[in-house]
């Protein structure tokens, strides 16, 4: 029931991009959006698709898990292109009462909505290829130089961990209350939808009350393992960067001058 | 001297209530397999948090491995000399996968990474786990995450291990999987302080402990304590149901030999009564 959620799941696998460095990962993926928001014409736009494609291609992750992640914002999609096609400016090429639609206008929704399926996708093969440990184990050691900052990077690194590994806890627990409060006669189906939130509140009030009690124990059992925050704590795993991770970054650059010729020596259509 | 000694041992959890421990004292050995026994609210978890230094004393001293656990300089030592293993499996693992949590406690202690792994692989092959290392705690049984938790201790290399009633949530077969883990761990001589209700657990031990309003009640074999069946029953404790049988026999007049701790040993004594 609520436990099939496929956004952000990892899905276990030996590809090439399983492989890279998960700091590497991060850092491209964040490279790549900057690039598919630096599309202007179409011919930029194709060689960030291809890209974009090639390396879902690559990941090994079957196709039906992207088109799934795509069902969640294709209503967004089909808004903020709907908004763009009206309000387009230039010559009209179809006009009815104040409703007119240029051609910009239509060129405006082609790439507005490709940049947010390509967005979507490429976050999507990040999430799917790595394990989310890896996730949290990149996004300490990329934050790492805020430390002088006095940010505190390894806590906030120690709760992504724990809310990530309580997840599905948690998730069962609430399935579990559900049926025992159904089975108590509680009521949740029928209603509207304020109706339906407020019979949560009889789920809701035991969970809290379990997951701060969970709290409490996990805090004694990892300071009887001598947790005493990062200071002095070694990893087992140490990242290392491979050949491949460097070819990664090439390939990332060679699309980036493509796409710093297109820009220059074809003209914006939008 | 003893590996662990508690003496004179007063504990409350705040002023106004009545000392949850009063007056204990207790010793063990290194290499001891303990079985410490008791209702519930009789201090036997407040006792496991003072043996490992999460808790110290009111009056009386702790002294594990000669340190006082008053130390605070020598807590850390404290508890990776003495591994604590609770009773939630769900509540005492950290990371979202098997080996990475069993590395949680080694890599608070600042180990070399590649000491890490082997203390990590070896650890998770003398709890029967090691075949799961790259899997996600939620998808396993009960036993098999409280295995993954004794792991976890196990891999901070720890002299002695603390079990507060390790087995409490789980199903017979995890019951069964976690005795023969901490089986294995009295086999390579770590020091076993196990807490439990299961008086069939209880009689694996070298020795038992019983403690009640926060004293200690009886101590011995466990044949020794299980054989003052009156004094525990007016405890409010139980007895194995083997020793349980022998007793109301003995009560009818039947002459038994020796109190029977299991189910083979009181048939072979009902044997010899019955010639």
């Amino acid at each position: 029931m609520i436990r099939d959620v496929s956004f952000g799941q990892f899905i276990p696998g030996k590809s090439l991009i399983h492989r890279l460095d998960p700091r590497f990962k991060m850092v491209l993926l964040i490279a790549h959006i900057v690039l598919i928001f630096c599309t202007f014409n179409f011919a930029s736009l194709g060689i960030v698709t291809a890209a974009t494609i090639g390396l879902i291609l690559i990941s090994g992750v079957p196709f039906k898990m992207y088109v799934k992640s795509l069902k969640v914002v294709l209503i967004i999609v089909i808004i903020t292109s709907l908004l763009n096609i009206f309000y387009g400016s230039g010559d009209p090429i179809f006009q009815l009462g104040f409703i007119k639609i240029t051609l910009e206008g239509i060129f405006r929704a082609v790439f507005v909505s490709v940049r947010i399926i390509l967005l979507i996708l490429i976050s999507s093969a990040l999430t799917f290829t790595t394990s989310p440990t890896d996730l949290t184990d990149a996004i300490e050691r990329l934050m790492s130089p805020l430390k002088v900052l006095h940010i505190k990077v390894h806590e906030i690194a120690m709760m992504m961990t724990i809310a990530l590994r309580f997840v599905p806890t948690l998730l069962e627990e609430t399935d579990k209350i559900m049926s025992a409060q159904k089975a108590r006669g509680a009521d949740m189906e029928s209603g509207g939808l304020f109706k339906k939130v407020k019979a949560l509140t009889p789920v809701l009030i035991p969970l809290f009350v379990s997951a701060f009690r969970r709290a409490y124990e996990l805090a004694v059992a990892m300071e009887c393992r001598c947790y005493r925050g990062g200071d002095g704590r070694t990893r087992m795993k140490t990242l290392r960067a491979m050949p491949l991770d460097y070819f990664a970054v090439l390939i990332e650059c060679i699309l980036l001058a493509g796409i710093i010729v297109c820009n220059v020596f074809l003209t914006s259509v939008i | 001297m003893s590996f662990i000694s508690a003496e004179n041992v007063k504990f409350s959890y705040d002023e106004e209530n009545k000392n949850v421990l009063n007056d204990v004292s207790l010793t063990i050995e290194k290499g001891e397999f303990v079985a410490l026994l008791g209702h519930n609210g009789c201090g036997k978890s407040t006792m496991a948090k003072l043996l490992n230094g999460m808790l110290t004393p009111d009056e009386g001293v702790v002294v594990v491995d000669s340190i006082d656990t008053k130390n605070e300089e020598m807590t850390y030592e404290i508890r990776s000399k003495v591994g604590l293993v609770l009773q939630n499996p769900d509540n005492q693992l950290v990371a979202s996968i098997i080996e990475e949590d069993v590395a949680f406690g080694p890599e608070n202690l600042g180990i070399e990474p590649s000491e890490i792994r082997r203390r990590v692989d070896e650890s998770l092959k003398a709890v029967g786990m090691y075949e799961y290392r790259r899997h996600a705690p939620h998808k396993l049984s009960g036993g098999q995450k409280q295995r993954v938790a004794i792991a976890g201790i196990l891999a901070m290399e720890p002299s002695c291990v603390v079990f507060d009633e390790p087995t409490a949530m789980l199903d017979p077969n995890g019951r069964e999987e976690v005795m023969r883990a901490i089986n294995a761990l009295k086999e390579k001589g770590i020091t076993i302080v196990l807490i439990t209700h299961y008086m069939n657990e209880a009689v694996l031990a070298d020795r038992v402990v019983v403690m009640d309003g926060g004293k200690v009640l009886l101590q011995g074999t466990p044949r020794e304590v299980f054989s003052e069946v009156p004094t525990l029953k007016r405890h409010c404790l139980d007895v194995p149901q083997a020793t349980e049988l022998a007793y109301r026999l003995i009560g009818a007049g039947v002459r038994f030999t020796d109190m029977p701790l299991n189910v083979e040993e009181c048939v072979s004594f009902l044997e010899e009564v019955l010639g």
